[in-house]
C-alpha cells in the first residue's frame, strides 16, 4: 500500500516537471552549460597561466617602467635595464633577488658561440 | 658567544617574566657585534645608523628582512590555526571591522599589502559581491515587467558577480602567497583576485594604481616603514584610503598587564606546542611592543602625506586601524 501511494506521488511530482515554463529551462540549459566550457578551458590552459590583464598594473619595482610578458619563458622583461621577473607557480615575482638578467645571458650565450 | 648573548637578552627584557624558561636562547637571533651588561654596545657612529630592532634584538638592516623572512615562512603553513588559537578568534572580528570601516562598493581596486593568506582579500570580495548582488535584486524589483528574455540574459550575466572590483594580494613571502592561493581555490574564489610577491619598500605597481591600500598586520615587520608609507601614497589614487591594521599601545593599565603576561607567557608556549616554534612566536610579541605608538605611527603617516589621518582603538588598543586618504 505505501509503495503505491509513493509510486502515485512520484508520478504526480514527474508529471508537474514535464511541463517546466520555458524560462526554468532556459535557465537549466545555461547552467548546464557553462561549467563544460569553464572545464575544458581549464583543460586546455596550462595550470600556472598568467594572466595578461595584470600587466595594466605591474611595472618594475627598481624603475617603475612598463614590462613585456614573453610566454616562452614566462617571464616579465624590463627591456631598458635588461632584467626579467620569474612567474612561478602563476605568481610573478617582483623583487629584485628573483630577477636575472638577460644581457648577461646574451653575452654568455656569445661566448658559448665563440 | 652565545652565553653573553643570553645575558645580555634575559637584562634587556626583565619586564616580569617569572616563568620564562631559563634555558630559553635563541641561537638563531645572534647580533652582530657583542654585547656587554645591560645592553650597552661599543659601537663606532657609523654602525649605529643601519641597525634596526628585530623584536627585543638588536640587528642589521639587511639581516632583519631575511630574518623576517624565516620567520614567516616557518610559520605559513599554521598561520591562521594559530591567529585563532592565540588571538581566541578575535582576529575574525578586527578584520571584519577592518572591512566594515572600508565599506567597498563593487568597481573597487584594493590593493592588500603583507596579505599573504588573503584573509583581508577573501573578506572584501565577499562584501562586494553582496553589495553587488543587492544592488541587482534592488533594480529587479524596480523593473516589474521583464520578459523571459531579459531575465534569461539576467542570469547569463552573471560572471561578472563582483562589478569589476578587483584585489592584488602583494606578499614578500613566496609560502604565504602559496598558502593564500590554496585556500582561494578550496574556497572556490577565482574571479577578481591576483597574487604578487612584492616588497612593500618597492611596490611593482604604477603611480595612482588602487582606490584603497591595506595593511593588516604586516607593517611593524617592514624594515623601513616610512619608505612603505611612502610607497603607499605612490600606488594610490588621488582621493584613495590608506587603511592599516596593526597591534598597538594598549591604553588601560589592567588589560596592559593581563596583556603583557598572556603575550610573554602563553604565546611562544602556544607557539612551541602547536606550531613547534618558539623563536617565532617571540618574535611576534616582541615586535609588537616594538611598534611605535598610536599617535607617533599617525604621525609617521602624515608625514608619508595622507592627510585626515585618524585611528581607532579596538579591544582597548590591543589593536588600532589608522586610516588616511590621499588627496
Amino acid at each position: 500500500m505505501p509503495r503505491g501511494v509513493c509510486g502515485r506521488l512520484a508520478s504526480a511530482l514527474r508529471g508537474t516537471r514535464a511541463q517546466p515554463p520555458a524560462v526554468a529551462q532556459r535557465c537549466v540549459h545555461l547552467s548546464v552549460s557553462r561549467p563544460s566550457p569553464d572545464q575544458s578551458e581549464r583543460t586546455r590552459k596550462p595550470p600556472r597561466a598568467f594572466d595578461p590583464a595584470l600587466l595594466e598594473f605591474l611595472v618594475c619595482p627598481l624603475s617603475k617602467k612598463p614590462l613585456r610578458y614573453e610566454a616562452s619563458t614566462n617571464e616579465l622583461i624590463n627591456e631598458e635595464l635588461g632584467i626579467a621577473y620569474p612567474i612561478i607557480d602563476g605568481i610573478p615575482h617582483m623583487i629584485p633577488q628573483a630577477a636575472r638578467m638577460t644581457r648577461q645571458n646574451k653575452q654568455q650565450e656569445e661566448m658559448k658561440q665563440q | 658567544m652565545a652565553a653573553p648573548s643570553s645575558w645580555g637578552l634575559w637584562s634587556f627584557c626583565c619586564r616580569g617574566w617569572s616563568r620564562v624558561l631559563p634555558g630559553c636562547r635563541l641561537p638563531g637571533l645572534r647580533s652582530s657585534w657583542p654585547r656587554g651588561p645591560l645592553g650597552a654596545r661599543p659601537l663606532s657612529q657609523e654602525k649605529r645608523a643601519t641597525e634596526t630592532h628585530f623584536g627585543f634584538e638588536t640587528v642589521s638592516e639587511e639581516e632583519k628582512g631575511g630574518k623576517v623572512y624565516q620567520v614567516f615562512e616557518s610559520v605559513a603553513k599554521k598561520y591562521d590555526m594559530m591567529n585563532d588559537m592565540m588571538s581566541l578568534g578575535i582576529h575574525r572580528i578586527w578584520k571584519d571591522l577592518l572591512l566594515w570601516k572600508m565599506r567597498p562598493f563593487p568597481g573597487t581596486q584594493l590593493l592588500d599589502v603583507a596579505g599573504g593568506t588573503g584573509d583581508i582579500a577573501f573578506r572584501f570580495l565577499n562584501y562586494v559581491q553582496a553589495q553587488h548582488q543587492r544592488k541587482e535584486k534592488r533594480q529587479l524589483r524596480a523593473q516589474q515587467n521583464l520578459s523571459w528574455e531579459e531575465i534569461a540574459k539576467k542570469y547569463q550575466n552573471e560572471e561578472d558577480s563582483l562589478g569589476g572590483s578587483h584585489v592584488m594580494v602583494c606578499d614578500i613571502n613566496k609560502e604565504m602567497l602559496k598558502i593564500g592561493k590554496q585556500k582561494a581555490r578550496a574556497q572556490g574564489y577565482k574571479a577578481g583576485l591576483a597574487w604578487v610577491l612584492g616588497d612593500a619598500e618597492e611596490l611593482p605597481f604604477d603611480d595612482d594604481k588602487f582606490d584603497v591600500y591595506t595593511i593588516a598586520f604586516g607593517i611593524r615587520n617592514v624594515t623601513h616603514i616610512d619608505r612603505a608609507l611612502q610607497e603607499a601614497h605612490r600606488v594610490l589614487k588621488p582621493g584613495g584610503r590608506f587603511l592599516c591594521l596593526e597591534f598597538s599601545q594598549v591604553n588601560n593599565p589592567l588589560v596592559s598587564r593581563l596583556y603583557d603576561v598572556y603575550s610573554f607567557q602563553v604565546i611562544p608556549v602556544l607557539g612551541e606546542v602547536i606550531a613547534g616554534d618558539w623563536k617565532s612566536y617571540q618574535y611576534l610579541v616582541e615586535s609588537i611592543r616594538q611598534f611605535p605608538s598610536q599617535e607617533e605611527f599617525k604621525e609617521m603617516i602624515e608625514d608619508a602625506g595622507f592627510q585626515k589621518v585618524t585611528y581607532e582603538n579596538l579591544t582597548s588598543g590591543i589593536v588600532a586601524i589608522h586610516s588616511g586618504f590621499k588627496l
